[in-house]
């Protein structure tokens, strides 16, 4: 019997080295373990076995069942690696093959920059403001100090729907009906397109964005507008920029400045972008106008304000390099995915 | 508006470099355009005497020359055929430079050498009307007596040295439309007094009366006229002006024509105040008389065009014609000539707007209504008109009559301002004395007196408060203001939903492949028809632009249809491969013609997407079209099928 069992198990063992499938292990499996498997039937063959051999029979059965078992398990898991790896293998993959994906889009430059300065006057806590674009003569010149018969309300330089109804010229129309209807504190910036009766090439267009921003309250002072350019200034075209007033004349404020800064392409050395002067244009500004104050109900003894207003694409422009202003209206893909 | 240096020097000691001044002046407000530093740009070129002029041995057009240039004798070839032996010229030696950068050197012509050129007017920048004479296409001929210059640097000699400042004058500042108020100025902004030279030109012993020599003036118009001054001239002899004035003229881009004339320019220059000049026989009646336009009238303006004018345009006219376009240009009819015996000298203001309005409309925008535009002042039309016969004395070019005509309805008002300085630095946020506030005041001729402060006459600009302000700081320094940070409540600086919504919008076309256009708001008829656009279609009550630019751009778009297509055109034209692209912009509907009424249309906001591509379907859309209003909120929508509109695909 003894015999027997040796014989079976090293049977079994051959049977399982062999082997190279899973169903097959399992069929040796069956073969040897089995209800009615070999050693199974030896077990039950315990009869003939003297009651003084059964107990030795017996354990060495269970440890001839329990070695094939092991080694069964092995096998198992040797054949299922080995089936994963054929498997991974036939898998693989080449990462550095072109994706099939579409890429993101873009946004146009113009809208960056109106977010950009949006984002830094709403953490100043301005709100945007917006208004209508074919707009009274009313709001566009008359409430901002520019009565009829001023150079600024020319044919040449504004589009007429009517003789009361024009393509707003400047963003501060916005601001006029603000003031109108709005108490001080009032502080907020109008993005917007504005139109002149400028011939297309590559610095002008009848179509641009403004931005302009506004502010009126007590105490407000011409200090603060400069404070506050320069932040802006800092913000927007980088931290070593630098900010310079010079004097100059606009009909709604007074004082009026022209605000420059330090060239951000050479930082004030003098270059091609800066004409060699250091100092860049960058807006027009000043204090809110007594008179345009006074036209939307507001008391220039009580309040004061500042404003301020510059155009869209000079600054994308500079900033990103651009040399002709049509490009930002031609819409061209392979110029918008820059951006 | 072109100043010279040695002019402004009259009103202020100038020891720096022009471009230092301009930069000290730009920082106070007169803000410089250009610096034009001429004769800087002639080197090495000198007097030359002509002693021989033999023809070239191989060339019919060419002459060889030897020319006597101080230190030694050179041979020139020439092609010119004005010059002759003993004739002094302008010689560009060997090495010598010319203005626009041309350089002379050593040189061989047909196998003659040739060691320098002689200079005709235009080769050394100089205009032939500056230098009577003298021709176009030829040598410069020197006077004879210039032979004691020989070797002599041209620059000297012609003294063609001269520093030119141009600035850009704003729209409130007439006053420095002239040479003092510039002076003024430059005085200020340098710390420096200022020298008036022509203090007390409104202070005269003449009389005033209502008639001189026969000549009356009326002012029918006062609305637009508001002061007209005239003065006589008698045994006026017409001639050129002296070269000093010349000089000045032409420095400040103005052309000499004759005494009188020169005169009228010189004092407009120097005063900022136009004057007029008329032969007193060419006046009917004698009578002047400043009135509106008739309908259709017409004139012959100096520069020989005729003009039609109407009822909104000014005209100084005698009983019979319109002799001037008031403020724009005289009338060839009333032109100073040769033979002029007696002149009358106007000197008037009128109002601005109508000025400029009147010179738009004839299409003549001239030196006199760009000042006049600007509004000028009365009183300074006396000091102008006091000047000119001073002129006319000095320059010896007729007797004076001493007598002055003065119609003045309407007189300058003089402006009072409260003087609150704790308001002034309240308002600029500096820390001013009042003490350097009055000095900033008494340097710009502005009095002040107890607690008000008093415009002088040239500054009409200055009404209040802000006004005064800005001239302290412009003079304290825009470059000492301090920046600050502004003190006051806090707000809250958020997004309304609209302008979310666009935000997450153009997120979610971004994420998904969508680039950005940014298009014009203008189309044309045509944009509507290629779009299919048909005529019974509400699209078409568009908003015309009644000045339209170009047939490109002559109204509103009420959809933003074509402006894509166009994009989408442009894309494809470049060959671009899958493009797809969105917009969030307006169009302008008048639905209910509110315009008319003086009312604004509606402009609503459109988001409009393009796609075109080999990926691209009717169903690749409506994907995004679902992304679109899932990022909007939208949770309760059918898409449907459009049958009606005639842009699509029918099917």
């Amino acid at each position: 019997m003894k015999d027997k069992i040796l014989e079976l198990t090293n049977e079994a063992k051959d049977s399982i080295q062999e082997v190279s499938e899973l169903q097959a292990l399992n069929d040796i499996r069956v073969k040897y373990l089995g209800k009615k498997g070999e050693l199974t039937l030896v077990l039950r063959g315990m009869g003939d076995v003297s009651p003084e051999e059964r107990p030795i029979i017996g354990s060495l059965i269970n440890e001839a069942k329990e070695e094939i078992e092991n080694l069964i398990k092995q096998k198992e898991e040797n054949l299922r690696n080995a089936e994963l790896n054929e498997q991974l293998k036939k898998e693989t993959i080449d990462v550095t093959f072109p994706s099939k994906q579409r890429g993101i889009g873009s946004i146009h430059p113009i809208t960056k920059i109106i977010d950009e300065v949006k984002d830094i006057f709403l953490g100043l806590g301005y709100t945007v403001a917006d208004g209508p674009e074919v707009e009274t003569a009313h709001y566009n010149f008359d409430q901002l100090n520019t009565p009829l018969g001023h150079p600024a309300r020319d044919l040449q330089d504004t589009f007429y729907i009517t003789d009361d109804i024009v393509l707003r010229s400047q963003t501060s129309p916005v601001q006029a009906r603000v003031m109108e209807n709005q108490k001080p504190p009032i502080k907020i910036i109008c993005p917007g397109a504005v139109y002149r009766s400028d011939s297309v090439d590559a610095t002008h267009s009848p179509v641009f964005h403004q931005i302009e921003g506004l502010i009126i309250d007590k105490h407000i002072t011409m200090a603060d507008l400069k404070g506050t350019l320069e932040i802006f200034a800092k913000k927007c075209l980088g931290e070593n920029t630098k900010i310079r007033f010079r004097p100059h004349h606009f009909p709604f404020t007074e004082p009026s400045a022209e605000a420059d800064v330090s060239c951000f392409v050479c930082g004030g050395k003098g270059c091609r972008v800066c004409k060699g002067e250091g100092w860049i244009e960058l807006l027009g500004c000043g204090m809110v106008h007594p008179n345009v104050l006074r036209n939307c109900g507001i008391s220039p003894e009580e309040y004061s304000g500042f404003a301020f207003g510059f155009g869209v694409e000079r600054i994308a422009m500079a900033k990103y390099g651009i040399d002709d202003m049509r490009l930002l209206y031609e819409n061209d893909v392979r110029f918008l995915k820059q951006f | 508006m072109k100043a010279s240096v040695e002019w402004l020097k009259e009103y202020a000691n100038i020891n720096i470099e022009p471009k230092e001044l301009g930069d000290i002046l730009t920082m106070t407000g007169s803000k410089v355009e250009a610096i034009e530093q001429k004769g800087n740009d002639i080197k090495n070129v000198v007097v030359g005497k002509i002693l021989e002029i033999k023809k070239h041995p191989d060339a019919d057009k060419l002459v060889v020359t030897k020319v006597n240039i101080g230190d030694e004798i050179v041979q020139i070839v020439t092609g010119a055929d004005n010059i002759k032996e003993n004739d002094i010229v302008p010689i560009a030696k060997d090495g010598s430079e010319l203005p626009g950068g041309i350089k002379i050197k050593k040189g061989n012509l047909r196998g003659v050498d040739s060691c320098g050129m002689m200079c005709s007017v235009g080769e050394l920048g100089l205009k032939v009307e500056d230098y009577p004479g003298q021709i176009e296409h030829g040598i410069m001929i020197l006077p004879k007596e210039y032979e004691e210059y020989i070797g002599k640097d041209i620059v000297d000699v012609l003294n063609l040295r001269e520093d030119i400042i141009e600035f850009e004058i704003t729209s409130n500042r007439p006053d420095c439309f002239s040479i003092e108020g510039l002076g003024r100025e430059t005085a200020v902004s340098l710390g420096a007094p200022f020298i008036a030279p022509r203090k007390n030109l409104d202070d005269i012993n003449v009389e005033k009366v209502n008639e001189i020599n026969g000549l009356k003036v009326d002012i029918e118009a006062p609305d637009l006229c508001y002061r007209y001054i005239a003065r006589v001239v008698e045994n006026v002899k017409i001639g050129p002006s002296p070269e000093w004035m010349q000089r000045r003229l032409r420095a400040c881009g103005v052309r000499a024509i004759n005494n009188i004339v020169d005169i009228t320019n010189y004092v407009m220059l120097e005063l900022g105040q136009p004057m007029h000049a008329f032969d007193i026989n060419s006046i009917d009646g004698k009578h002047i008389c400043v009135r509106r336009a008739k309908q259709n009238e017409e004139i012959i303006t100096l520069d020989g065009e005729k003009r039609t004018l109407n009822t909104e345009n000014l005209v100084i006219a005698d009983e019979k014609k319109p002799v001037a376009i008031a403020g724009v240009m005289g009338g060839e009819n009333s032109e100073i000539e040769d033979t002029t015996k007696t002149v009358v000298f106007e000197s008037a203001v009128f109002n601005g707007a109508s000025v400029r309005l009147t010179a738009k409309s004839v299409g003549l925008r001239t030196e006199a209504s760009s000042r006049y535009e600007k509004g000028l002042s009365a009183e300074n039309a006396l000091r102008a008109i006091n000047r000119a016969v001073e002129l006319v004395e000095l320059m010896g070019a007729g007797t004076v009559v001493e007598k002055y005509i003065d119609v003045y309805p309407t007189k300058q008002k003089i402006n009072e301002i409260n003087f609150e300085p704790d308001r002034i630095n309240a308002l600029l946020g500096t820390n001013v004395s009042k003490e350097e506030m009055i000095k900033i005041f008494e340097s710009l001729e502005i009095k002040v007196e107890g607690d008000k402060v008093i415009a002088p006459y040239f500054r009409p600009d200055l009404e209040q408060l802000a006004d005064i302000a800005e001239e302290v700081l412009r003079i304290y320094g825009y470059d000492k203001l301090e920046t600050t940070y502004v003190n006051a409540d806090t707000t809250l600086g958020v997004k309304n939903k609209k302008q979310k919504l666009e935000d997450n919008l153009r997120r979610t076309l971004v994420a998904r492949g969508y680039s950005e256009v940014c298009t014009y708001a203008f189309i044309n008829q045509k944009d509507l028809e290629k779009c299919n656009i048909l005529e019974d279609n509400e699209l078409n009550n568009t908003i015309k632009i009644k000045n339209k630019l170009s047939e490109d751009y002559t109204m509103m778009r009420t959809t933003t249809l074509p402006s894509m297509m166009q994009t989408i055109a442009t894309n494809y034209t470049k060959k671009n491969k899958d493009v797809n692209l969105f917009e969030i912009a307006r169009i302008y509907t008048d639905t209910k013609n509110n315009i008319e009424n003086g009312e604004i249309p509606e402009e609503p906001t459109i988001l409009s997407l393009a796609v075109y591509g080999e990926q691209e379907n009717f169903y690749t859309v409506k994907g995004i079209i679902e992304n679109i209003l899932e990022t909007a909120n939208i949770k309760r929508y059918e898409i449907e099928k459009e049958d009606l509109d005639t842009s699509m695909h029918p099917r």
